[in-house]
């Protein structure tokens, strides 16, 4: 196995892990980015020129060590070398997410005290200047690309290529200066912050050290045989610790070379032209791709419609047997060779999948159907479940041993035990030093053993000893009956439908369960299209006679299947509606990861639940909304009221306690 | 080439001398006069602006300066010369670029390629230069698409670049004529109702594309727009028309307090 | 193999080398209907002209000769040299070029604008116009056209065709044209180069500007007068292509410029806008009559070439009136 030569002893931060790159493999692409239509390309040894001139102008600037560095923007091979650069002179990196309103940062600026702000454009240097006045130990701001910032005031701003020219300048006063401050970086040092979105309350700073950083890519890139000539796409938000482990962690372990799309619209493109094989992709995204595979395949024509279905039906069949290796008789193996000439291949290099040899999901559960397509195709797709305090890894998937319902044996290194109200707890290497300036939290998350509350709840399950979540602990309440309710659990199940975005399940000390629904504007969009249903709103749309009567077949189904479950079988939805907006992040509703916040939409929509609840068949509502340019508006409508049939449930309340 | 001094302007940017000047423009249509007797000037560097309510006469104004027009009365000086009466092509090669009103876009093809048409002016080599295709026919061919590809860059419309223009929606096919026109790289861009029929985001949108064009590559911008609230946030000087006559000329204060400009818009009855 | 499918196979073959002229006619018509919405009638005439221009330089006439001889009296024929055929073809070119030029400059630039019908009258009154003026330059008796093509039947491959017969005493081998051949190379090459040509030269993305947009052509500083005399002289150059084959083959005479009725209906096939769709329409239409006279000829009395093309293209009007690749007409609301 080509595993780096040394061992990690000698290289205890990724400053020492990029020298080693830059001199063992030189030579070899570190990074590309597609711009004005070509993809450029750096080699290690360029890599570690442009991080060093980088450092020596943030010296030049007066960054000190322990000083922190907000970084803005999205991927892009400089906006990586901030990051390692700001390590380099003993800073520490705190990137954030770029889609963040200005109050949002205002509140993690002022939290870390950045004193240094690398921002990559206007976008984001404009919101960091509206809050600036607000910073007290905001210093100096560095901004990638210049355009629209001619007329700025230059007294605290500077432009990225400038610093590092001007460290190049200074190179010979300050380079013994870098070294120094390298050399004392060891495992124990911090390697990174990262903010984590938090369903509730404030975000929270978790404090990575280079030990948690680097024995977690080893762990991983061992696991997976990751190897220097991996490509992988960096196109996941670079402050969500997944992004600096794949991107960061483990590409400067291995010594592979990471992609940079050219812009967020370009994804699909790009992607298709590196051809990754090692990608990550939150459940959300490969539904996306589904659906519009989907919705083209309806558009085909006859003949190509039906050889996708004929082939698809038989790589259901056996696909995943010989993903994993099981024996598949050689007619069925030649009708899937024959399947993978004229629909697996074109099909997979059109979405960018050719060369994947590792893929992952993960932050979300995934709909089996959607899962198994991607397998069925020859996709190696796995699931891992992980946290940023636990530096991504908790469990993942070996190769052979894949599920859609489970998330996999306990990562190398990392240990499990389930506490007796059944939340998951782990203790591994990669265990999180603190929550920045938040002892308490720290110290209610993490146990002086090291333990690590996950806050969700689960079982591992016996024979296989694959860890399966039911969903967040605090979700997990109890109906007035005393038996489960677990929301997470079922509105998985509804989302699973490709004509339904988001749901969300109310019943929580109630004696039946209620349901918002969104309908997912593609798929929905494209079925009313194709029937010649008029429509000329999102709101219109949702409230479509058809769209319900559909959507409550779903219920139903989801019903049937809840139902078999004894522990869970009160989660059955008795009535539900679907709601005239989608819920957004920009309204508080869902988390920039897209999480749904339940508290918040209980709160904002008490007047649907209390009519749910109370029986009636519609009602009037109005909602304020946010635009995307922060501006407020509102929206109102009659909704309806549907009721679902539900399986009587004939066991007893078996989990009541 | 300036005949006469620049201006500062509030936000700091230097205003040259004068680019183009139209003297006494006269425009008859048979016995319709669309333009009577009009003059103003616009300068190096700067965005000037013509408004005024719907049949003033603004884009009769803007075919003029680009050949579209030729009007019957007046002269147009351009870079301190008089301009003999000119077809649009030899305007165009003159480094003034336009966009439409409705949007003329070659939609029989890609994106890429109509942009790649605002640099056939900068196209030196001979049919059969290109017919071997080699060395300089080859190298002006790198050149104009770098030329053209920092344009999509700038426009921000790298995710379309190969997609035909019939397909795509009607904010984005004015992204790509005001993109063709900036390929050619011109002295003096026009654009005729760059805002029309767009949302407010796209107009959002738009202002800024406009401006940062001004900012970086310092092209002077002439622009028609109804829209008055846009127009005077845009530009540094605005002539505003009425019936085919000048009413109004000056900074958009100006032109805000003027009596005349007020009256047009409120719709006061002309006596 | 049976005869009759041997003979079929011949047919087939000199049919698709008969398409290929049809082709290159029609594609006169669709580089001139793309770039200014000129329906060209006068398309065949112009391969007549360029037919009998090409055959007065080679053989040395004196253009106008009748016309001179009855105003001064003399007994002028001809200069009494003759032409190397590259060099008349070439001499032939200019005369072709100064012609688009002249057709431009006359007649179309001042008709911008106006109703296509109008347009297309103009084209009818440019054939005739240019039927007689070519009569009177270069004399109205049939002429034999010899540039060097190779003629009669291809020797070599009715030999290496003979053994498919497998001892059948009837077939004597394939009995092709040389001079097909040869247009059909000729063709072929046309075609690729016409491609190339407005794919990717500036002069060709200039053409291909015009015929999508000319307000939008202008405003990028193209000007349209140069490219209408370019296409003018590219259709002219086509029409000497297809002169060329044609008078090689029948000599060069009034019936020539026949051909261009022809022509229509391959357009019908393929569409008025289409490239590719004039040279698969062309084919179609030359296999077609010629199988069509082969297997349903007999039964009916023959001279079924002289209809099927029409009443193809009527089919096709009725199902598909925008041809196989012409764009779908629909209007934008």
């Amino acid at each position: 196995m080509a595993q780096p030569s040394q061992a990690a002893g000698g290289l205890t931060s990724i400053p020492a892990l990029l020298h080693r790159n830059a001199t063992e493999y030189g030579d070899r692409p570190a990074y590309r980015e597609k711009e004005f239509g070509i993809w450029q390309s750096w080699t290690w040894k360029e890599t570690e020129a442009e991080i060093t001139n980088l450092a020596l102008g943030l010296i030049n600037l007066g960054v000190n060590e322990g000083d922190f560095i907000a970084i803005i923007g999205r991927n892009r091979p400089y906006m990586y070398w901030s990051m390692v650069a700001a390590e380099s002179v003993g800073a520490i990196p705190v990137p954030l997410y770029q889609d963040s309103a200005a109050e949002e940062m205002a509140y993690v600026l002022d939290h870390c005290g950045a004193r240094f702000v690398i921002a990559e454009d206007q976008e984001q240097v404009d919101k960091v200047i509206e809050i600036q006045d607000r910073l007290h130990q905001f210093e100096h701001m560095i901004y990638l690309d210049p355009r629209g910032m001619r007329k700025y005031d230059h007294s605290r701003l500077h432009e990225f290529a400038h610093i590092q020219e001007q460290g190049h300048a200074a190179r010979d006063e300050l380079t013994p200066e870098l070294r120094r401050r390298e050399a004392k970086l060891d495992y124990s040092s911090i390697c990174v912050m990262l903010y984590t979105s938090g369903t509730t309350g404030k975000p929270k700073g978790v404090v990575l050290s280079n030990r948690n950083v680097i024995e977690s890519a080893k762990n991983s890139a061992e696991f997976d045989h990751l190897r220097g000539n991996e490509e992988i796409l960096a196109y996941l938000p670079m402050a969500w610790v997944g992004d600096f482990i794949f991107s960061i962690g483990q590409a400067y372990w291995c010594g592979f070379c990471v992609n940079c799309p050219e812009s967020a619209d370009t994804l699909t493109v790009d992607l298709r032209e590196i051809g990754p094989t090692y990608y990550f992709a939150p459940p959300r995204v490969f539904e996306t791709q589904l659906t519009n595979v989907m919705i083209r395949m309806e558009d085909a024509g006859k003949l190509k419609k039906r050889m996708f279905d004929y082939f698809m039906a038989h790589a259901k069949k056996v696909g995943p047997s010989i993903l994993d290796g099981k024996p598949v008789g050689f007619g069925d193996r030649f009708k899937y060779w024959l399947g993978n000439l004229f629909v697996y291949g074109p099909l997979k290099n059109t979405l960018g999948f050719s060369r994947v040899r590792v893929g992952y999901t993960a932050g979300e559960a995934i709909g089996p159907e959607i899962f198994d397509f991607y397998r069925s195709l020859g996709i190696n797709l796995k699931q891992l479940y992980g946290q940023t305090e636990a530096t991504v890894f908790i469990t993942a998937q070996p190769d052979g041993e894949v599920r859609s319902d489970t998330v996999g044996v306990p990562s190398p290194g990392v240990e499990l035990k389930i506490a007796d109200n059944g939340e998951v707890f782990y203790r591994s290497p990669g265990v999180f030093e603190e929550y920045y300036k938040n002892p308490e939290s720290t110290a209610s998350t993490k146990d002086a053993k090291g333990w690590v509350a996950t806050g969700d709840a689960g079982f591992i399950e016996p024979g296989t000893g694959h860890l399966r979540i039911i969903d967040r602990a605090k979700d997990v309440g109890k109906m007035a009956d005393g038996s489960l309710f677990a929301p997470k659990y079922v509105e998985n199940k509804l989302k699973f439908y490709p004509n339904i975005l988001e749901a969300v399940v109310f019943g929580n000390g109630r004696d039946q369960c209620m349901a918002f629904i969104n309908i997912d504007l593609s798929a929905v969009g494209n079925w009313a299209e194709r029937n010649n249903i008029a429509y000329s709103s999102y709101q219109e749309l949702a409230g479509h006679p058809q769209v319900l009567a559909a959507i409550k077949d779903h219920v139903e189904e989801v019903n049937k299947s809840v139902a078999q479950d004894e522990m869970l079988s009160g989660c059955q939805i008795h009535r539900f509606l679907v709601l005239h907006k989608e819920l957004d992040a920009d309204d508080g509703e869902l988390t920039r990861t897209r999480k749904v916040r339940r508290r918040i939409i209980e709160d904002k929509y008490s007047d649907l639940i209390d009519a749910l609840y109370g029986g009636k068949d519609e009602i009037f509502t109005e909602t304020e909304v946010t635009y995307e340019d922060g501006r407020k508006g509102s929206i109102s409508a009659t909704l309806k009221l549907i009721d679902a049939a539900v399986v009587p449930v004939t066991t007893q309340k078996v989990a009541a306690e | 080439m300036s005949n006469e001094e620049g201006y500062v302007t509030d936000d700091g940017r230097k205003i040259g001398g004068t680019l183009m000047e139209m003297k006494n423009i006269t425009l008859r249509f048979g016995g319709v006069k669309a333009i009577t007797d009009i003059s103003f000037d616009i300068k190096e560097g700067e965005i000037r602006a013509i408004i005024g309510p719907n049949g003033a006469g603004k884009s009769s104004m803007l075919n003029v300066i680009s050949g579209f027009y030729v009007p019957q009365e007046g002269e147009v000086w351009f870079k301190g010369a008089k301009r003999p009466p000119m077809k649009p092509y030899q305007v165009a090669q003159q480094g003034i670029a336009r966009t439409f009103q409705n949007i003329a876009l070659f939609e029989g093809m890609s994106v890429l390629d109509n942009v790649m048409t605002g640099r056939l002016n900068y196209m030196k080599s001979g049919l059969f230069q290109q017919a071997i295709w080699k060395g300089k026919a080859e190298r002006e061919e790198v050149e104009n698409r770098e030329v053209v590809e920092k344009v999509i860059d700038f426009l921000e419309i790298q995710s379309i670049r190969k997609t035909p223009v019939a397909r795509l929606p009607y904010g984005l096919k004015k992204r790509v004529e005001l993109a063709r026109a900036l390929a050619a790289e011109p002295m003096l861009l026009l654009l005729d109702e760059p805002m029309a029929g767009m949302n407010v985001e796209e107009k959002e949108d738009m202002s800024r594309f406009i401006l940062d064009v001004n900012d970086e590559f310092g092209t002077t911008i002439a622009l028609i727009e109804h829209d008055m609230g846009v127009v005077m946030d845009l530009s540094d000087r605005v002539v505003v028309m009425d019936y085919g006559k000048k009413i109004g000329d000056g900074t958009p204060d100006e032109v805000r307090s003027n009596q005349d400009v007020i009256d047009a818009y409120l719709g006061v009855s002309h006596d | 193999m049976p005869t009759q499918l041997l003979f079929g196979t011949e047919v087939l073959l000199n049919g698709l080398m008969a398409g290929v002229l049809y082709a290159l006619v029609a594609l006169g018509f669709v580089l001139i209907y793309k770039a200014s919405g000129i329906f060209n009638y006068a398309q065949g005439v112009m391969a007549l002209f360029a037919a009998l221009t090409l055959v007065g330089i080679m053989d040395g006439q004196v253009p106008f000769s009748h016309l001179i001889n009855a105003v001064l009296g003399t007994e002028v024929h001809h200069f009494g040299w003759h032409i190397n055929a590259v060099v008349s073809i070439i001499l032939t070119m200019g005369v072709m070029i100064i012609l688009a030029y002249c057709v431009q400059q006359f007649v179309f630039r001042h008709l911008v604008g106006q109703e296509p019908i109008i347009l297309f009258m103009a084209t009818i009154g440019l054939a005739y116009f240019m039927e007689g003026f070519g009569d009177l330059m270069w004399g109205s008796d049939i002429k034999k056209l010899d540039v060097g093509l190779p003629q009669g039947g291809s020797f070599w491959i009715e030999d290496n065709s003979r053994w498919l017969g497998f001892g059948n005493e009837d077939f004597y081998g394939f009995f092709i044209d040389k001079l097909d051949i040869v247009a059909t190379g000729i063709a072929a090459i046309l075609v690729v180069v016409l491609v190339l040509f407005s794919q990717y030269t500036k002069q060709g993305r200039a053409m291909r500007a015009v015929a999508d947009d000319h307000q939008a052509a202008l405003s990028v500083g193209i000007s349209l007068n140069f490219i209408w005399v370019m296409v003018w002289s590219v259709a002219g150059f086509v029409a000497l292509v297809a002169g060329i084959m044609w008078g090689a083959k029948s000599g060069v005479q009034f019936s020539l410029s026949l051909i261009a009725l022809k022509a229509l209906p391959v357009l019908m096939l393929g569409g008025f806008t289409s490239i590719p769709g004039a040279i698969v329409g062309g084919l179609i239409i030359g296999v077609g009559e010629k199988m069509f006279e082969f297997t349903i000829g007999p039964l009916v009395g023959g001279a079924t070439e002289n209809w099927f093309a029409y009443v193809l293209a009527l089919l096709f009007l009725v199902f598909r009136p925008q041809g196989l690749f012409g764009e779908k007409i629909i209007e934008r609301v």
